[in-house]
């Protein structure tokens, strides 16, 4: 009876990770094994693959237009985390001092909305917006200087454009993170603050934000993951223009897989934003094990 | 304790037995759900085809019309409708998957892939004399080399429409040539309320391609400009792109000194927002969209207020404008290719036609079907049927073309010159060209 004991007491654990280990050995790190293989070959999805080395490798070196889709991938990055981080920590902070009128769960109801909405749907609602020329959104555009029906068709404003929906679409899920981050700081922090005579600004920057730390880098990260992969958004609301401005190296990979026959190549693409990605994890493990030790 | 760790231990077990379940195969991998030309039991044969959404119900319009045939030839037809937003990526997925269909709708854009691959079969064979003279249509179901559709949607072309209204005003009449355009757009291009801005336009253009390809654009008021210059996309050896020559820099530089006509933010509208909200509105002279044998019907639902009329096309050294040739081939996995053919002909015959087109107007596609749609249609399948013809089917037609419409965009945005937009897509036309037939011709 005990050796049964025994016996589930040492199999249960690993009947627990099982599931989600195939999962992630199928789906994960299978497809990264498969992108991998395939950026050394010549694929086009319908016939065989065929083994061509390192030509791959050698074209993305002299492809220009990866060159474009990587700068736009970074101007996106780098427009949208920083207001993504601003916009929902200082959301989550005002919602925090609300927390239990009807405004703060109005408010946090409201702007998780366009989050669980779809990418697709978000990017077409808001080209129906910018072009359809409504009296309100042009007044409203208006007080800017900005003639919104514009802003989609100039290579320079209308990779801002989407910038900012995107910003727009995920601040919510950061303010989230942020919001249940901030809960758990105990409240006789800010009374023995208070207590001392700390102001407002006193408390935000030298309780509340230090406290959040870990919380900001991990959501900095996860933003900046997400930025990198941006796709449904840019594909519905520009396709990728004009001239190529808002074309994003997932669009880019797409565009070589369906439209290009070129899934070979387009796996090297991936492989590419892949590293970029890992990079991006590498330094995240290194910021929040550091986080860990300062703690 | 031990009991909930057994159940814990057991539910789990199950997850994975689920899991390994769902990922697993059906044990009937190739046959795409019976298809492939097979035969069931009762040695019926299944035929699998694969179809767009043509209207507003194909699938119960088809099913109908084919039980005629079905009983004839002891066979069943299974049509799989598929969206149009993921018509290729179903294709190049299910294909590699070995699980395509016998019978499948494509378009021209799709073709050389599935040419150079094989994954379609020549049907020069499967026609003969007869039936060139019946189908009206089928000599453009030729390329590459070979036969690999028979038209089922065709007569649509892109055509320019015009609002008599606003033609009337400014004592014109409808254009002939590229003069009579570019002159009809300067005038019609007005403030018509005087508060200091253009609210009338020439040409109503969009080149946003959000929310459909950038072929829309190259499909609505390119290709036509190309043509009717004398230009074409690649060199008839297919080895090369030609549209930087002189022929398609003139056609270019054309559009571009329309665009003082056009809607100020043509970069930001869609081709279909361009012709609904401006010249739908009854704010534009012109506007291009794909005809149809029920315009007239749809027009006077859309835009009510509405007075128009069209040109086929527009002349300059030559007439042309896009007109698709849509059509039904025969994958290579199909198992009975003959009975596959006996069933696009037979959807593409009078018999067929005659009553889907009822229910779905359309261009007659054979000599014996007589023509029943909008009367002011027709002349686009008559007198005008040689002004419109399909696209030049060429290697990496989509790649090919997608970065010449990206370097359109270029062009209009003023961030390039026309040559040097043209030149520089040329060349990667040309690198892409190289690389195709080193791989093929090897």
């Amino acid at each position: 009876m005990k050796k049964k004991k025994n016996i589930l007491s040492v199999l249960s654990p690993y009947a627990y990770i099982t599931p989600i280990s195939l999962i992630l050995l199928t789906f994960v790190a299978g497809s990264l094994i498969i992108a991998v293989c395939f950026s050394f070959t010549k694929y086009n999805i319908i016939t065989p693959a065929k083994f061509n080395g390192l030509f791959n490798y050698q074209k993305l070196l002299r492809d220009d237009k990866l060159k474009l889709c990587i700068l736009n991938t970074v101007k996106i990055t780098v427009m949208a985390v920083p207001l993504q981080m601003i916009a929902s920590t200082v959301l989550a902070a005002l919602i925090a001092s609300r927390k239990d009128t009807f405004l703060g769960k109005f408010t946090k109801a409201a702007l998780f909305i366009p989050v669980l909405s779809s990418s697709a749907v978000v990017g077409t609602v808001w080209k129906a917006i910018l072009n359809g020329g409504h009296p309100a959104v042009s007044f409203l555009f208006g007080i800017f200087g900005i003639d919104p029906t514009m802003l989609l068709g100039s290579s320079t404003t209308a990779i801002i454009t989407l910038s900012m929906i995107i910003v727009w679409k995920n601040m919510g899920y950061y303010m989230i993170i942020t919001l249940s981050s901030l809960m758990s700081i105990p409240d006789n922090y800010y009374e023995a603050a208070r207590s001392d005579g700390a102001n407002s600004w006193d408390i935000f920057f030298r309780i509340t934000l230090p406290l959040l730390k870990p919380t900001l880098i991990l959501n900095t990260f996860l933003a900046i993951i997400s930025s990198m992969q941006v796709f449904d958004i840019v594909y519905t609301m520009t396709g990728g223009g004009p001239s190529m401005s808002t074309t994003t190296m997932v669009m880019y990979a797409y565009q070589l897989t369906f439209k290009g026959g070129k899934a070979g190549y387009a796996m090297t693409v991936s492989n590419v934003l892949m590293l970029m990605v890992l990079v991006v994890v590498l330094f995240q493990q290194r910021f929040m094990r550091r986080e860990a030790s300062e703690i | 304790m031990t009991k909930k760790k057994l159940m814990s231990t057991l539910l789990c077990t199950s997850l994975v037995a689920a899991l390994a379940a769902g990922c697993g195969g059906n044990g009937n991998g190739s046959g795409s759900e019976g298809g492939s030309g097979s035969k069931d039991d009762s040695g019926k044969t299944t035929l699998t085809m694969w179809l767009p959404p043509l209207d507003d119900d194909t699938e119960n319009n088809f099913k109908p019309l084919l039980e005629d045939f079905e009983k004839e030839n002891n066979c069943q037809v299974e049509i799989e409708l598929i969206p149009w937003d993921t018509y290729e990526e179903k294709w190049s997925t299910a294909i590699s998957a070995g699980e395509g269909p016998d019978i499948g709708y494509m378009y021209a854009e799709m073709y050389p892939t599935y040419i150079s691959s094989g994954a379609v079969i020549d049907l020069t064979d499967m026609v003969d004399d007869a039936d060139y003279d019946e189908y009206l249509y089928l000599d453009r179901g030729e390329m590459m080399g070979g036969l690999y559709g028979m038209p089922i949607v065709t007569g649509v072309p892109f055509v320019l429409y015009y609002n008599q209204d606003i033609l009337d005003s400014i004592d014109e009449t409808a254009p002939e040539t590229w003069e009579d355009f570019a002159r009809i757009c300067e005038k019609a291009t007005q403030d018509t309320d005087g508060d200091g801005k253009i609210d009338q336009y020439g040409y109503a253009v969009g080149l946003n391609s959000g929310d459909m390809s950038n072929l829309y654009m190259m499909n609505s008021y390119i290709y036509s400009l190309i043509w009717q210059a004398g230009g074409d996309i690649y060199a008839d050896d297919l080895k090369s792109a030609r549209f930087n020559d002189k022929n398609g820099a003139e056609a270019i530089e054309f559009f571009l000194s329309l665009k003082d006509y056009m809607p100020e933010n043509l970069l930001s509208l869609s081709g279909q927002d361009a012709f609904s909200t401006v010249f739908g509105a009854g704010k534009a002279a012109f506007g291009v969209t794909r005809s149809s044998q029920s315009q007239e019907t749809l027009f006077k639902e859309s835009y009510p207020d509405l007075n128009w009329d069209y040109v086929t096309s527009l002349k300059n050294a030559d007439y042309g404008t896009f007109g698709a040739a849509d059509s039904l081939s025969i994958m290579s996995a199909c198992e009975n290719p003959e009975l596959a053919m006996k069933l696009i002909k037979y959807i593409c015959s009078s018999e067929f036609m005659t009553e889907y087109h009822k229910v779905a107007p359309g261009a007659p596609l054979t000599k014996s079907e007589s023509y029943n749609g909008d009367p002011k249609m027709e002349r686009i399948v008559s007198e005008d049927r040689d002004k419109w013809r399909p696209l030049q089917v060429g290697p990496c037609g989509s790649e090919i073309l997608e970065n010449l419409a990206a370097h359109i965009q270029s062009i209009m945005e003023g961030k390039m010159e026309v040559q040097e937009a043209l030149d520089e897509s040329a060349e990667f036309a040309n690198d892409t060209l190289d690389e195709y037939w080193a791989d093929n011709e090897e």
